[in-house]
């Protein structure tokens, strides 16, 4: 069908066609560059491996040790009635590592100073949640230390 | 080939009359308040400095997390001038920061970021961010525990944000943790990204300032004022100021090295009353402020929350002070400038000696 006029002129057509072009190029680059920019994500583990539980089980009453979870620090902790527990030692205000004070027996975090009771609890300062609990367990003289509710499979060597 | 010769090799190429015509028609007006024209010349010198000395510095840093906190030992240990250079950038880094908080409070309180200069003023306040930016980057390069707790804190807090908090916080963390990754991105962003977008951004803003010409106080509208010429005698009292400059930060360069902290270890708990750097003090300190539990929010998020709103609220002041656009005088916003001011002086202070 041959129409006696055209809808759009000519310059329309082609300012439409050649901004639609420049715009959708630079669209897609800058979608590009944020995709390489942007780092892929790691993932905090499900659970930890450590050798020698002994090092870790047998400390004394009312103190602490700390274990690698992933990229942040996990204490190993003994509490003064002798229970044993795993804990990130991560401050649930802005990040921190916290430290223990065996005379207060509380957790500590320097930076803005909040305070943590021996079962996690936030209870002066900043920080807006408790601690964040783990589980652990000993199988083949190894400590594994897991997150709750997570099913724990080893590699076998 | 002598002056004579060379200068007629450019005029028989390039014409300089507008140049020469710009300099001789460009006036600075003469009265009480005009000390505050000198403070933006003052902290552009003084990033001057920090370029010179920042590209002296990278070449030898090394940007790995293991190798990172020794390389700077060795630049002021064994390298010719380095300790100079790093005390020099320290130093450098300290009062461009200062100067430009004055620079950002006197263009507050004399409303310079009335109509039509709204502006100027947005471009300098993102200048001033990336400044801190570039202070953050600049001191968790250092990569000892004070930085790495520094960067854990600013980038953790960012995540308190609605929507954009957690992608904002991998992004700069360059994953979940701050590690060794992070520090290859800060320094990508303190030797490349940051300098790029801050030279444009500054370009911008000096472009401003001489298509507006210099900002009157509303005080001082109408008055009959003295002009003095921009060239030589304005030029030449900026000079003076950046030589006294100068000799003050190599003084302080010269006199307090600024310390290293031991290497950041990202099992260990950070120092006993570790702080910022001191034009983080006031969010610091507001931080601290706020309880875990408000009423039954969370108080980091009501923290975080009401930070960002004070700071968009003094971003787009322009546009909130009706009274200064049309001209008038609008001492509301005097006291909020006074307001912001005592909060941070205070709180600087509180953080200081705490």
């Amino acid at each position: 069908m041959k129409l006696n006029y055209s809808l759009v002129t000519r310059r329309t057509f082609l300012n439409t066609l050649f901004g639609g072009w420049i715009a959708t190029f630079f669209l897609g680059s800058l979608y590009a560059v944020w995709r390489g920019a942007f780092p892929t994500l790691g993932k905090e583990p499900d659970f930890v491996v450590l050798p020698k539980p002994e090092d870790f089980l047998d400390i004394p009453t009312n103190s602490t040790k700390a274990f690698a979870w992933g990229g942040k620090l996990g204490y190993i902790f003994k509490r003064s009635d002798n229970t044993v527990v795993a804990l990130k030692g991560v401050c649930s205000h802005m990040e921190c590592n916290i430290t223990y004070k065996p005379a207060d027996r509380k957790f500590y975090c320097p930076c803005h100073k909040g305070w943590f009771d021996e079962y996690g609890k936030n209870i002066e300062g900043p920080p807006p949640k408790p601690l964040e609990f783990l589980e652990y367990r000993v199988e083949d003289n190894k400590l594994i230390v897991f997150k709750k509710g997570v099913k724990v499979e080893l590699p076998k060597a | 080939m002598s002056c004579q010769k060379l200068r007629g090799w450019f005029l028989e190429r390039y014409d300089f009359s507008d140049l020469k015509g710009f300099a001789k028609k460009k006036f600075v007006p003469e009265h009480k308040h005009d000390i505050w024209y000198y403070t933006g010349g003052a902290a552009l010198f003084l990033f001057i400095i920090q370029f010179v000395t920042g590209m002296v510095l990278a070449f030898y840093y090394v940007p790995y997390f293991e190798q990172a906190h020794k390389s700077i030992i060795e630049i002021v240990t064994k390298l010719n001038m380095g300790w100079f250079f790093r005390s020099l950038h320290h130093w450098g880094a300290q009062l461009a920061i200062a100067f430009l908080f004055i620079h950002l409070f006197g263009t507050l309180l004399l409303k310079s970021y009335r109509k039509p200069r709204e502006i100027l003023w947005f471009s300098g306040f993102i200048l001033l961010g990336f400044s801190i930016f570039f202070g953050l980057s600049g001191y968790f390069l250092l990569w000892d525990e004070r930085a790495f707790a520094a960067v854990r804190v600013a980038t953790g807090g960012l995540s308190a944000l609605p929507i954009l908090g957690e992608t904002i916080k991998a992004f700069l963390r360059g994953g979940i943790d701050v590690t060794g990754e992070t520090l290859v991105r800060f320094y990508a962003f303190h030797v490349c990204v940051l300098p790029m977008a801050f030279l444009g951004l500054l370009v911008l803003h000096l472009f401003l300032v001489q298509y507006h010409g210099m900002s009157l106080p509303l005080s001082q509208e109408g008055k009959k004022l003295k002009q003095e010429p921009f060239f030589p005698n304005v030029v030449y009292k900026d000079l003076m100021f950046w030589l006294v400059l100068l000799g003050i930060v190599v003084t302080l360069a010269t006199l307090l090295p600024p310390e290293i902290g031991t290497k950041a270890d990202p099992l260990a708990p950070p120092p006993e009353n570790v702080k910022p750097e001191w034009y983080f003090l006031f969010l610091f300190q507001t931080l601290k402020l706020f309880p875990g539990d408000m009423y039954g929010l969370n108080g980091e998020v009501v923290a975080v929350l009401l930070v960002t709103a004070a700071i968009l609220f003094f971003f787009l002041i322009p546009f909130f002070d009706r009274k200064s656009q049309q001209g008038l005088r609008s001492p509301v916003f005097t006291a909020i400038g006074v307001a912001y001011l005592a909060y941070f002086v205070i709180m600087t202070l509180v953080g200081y000696f705490s």
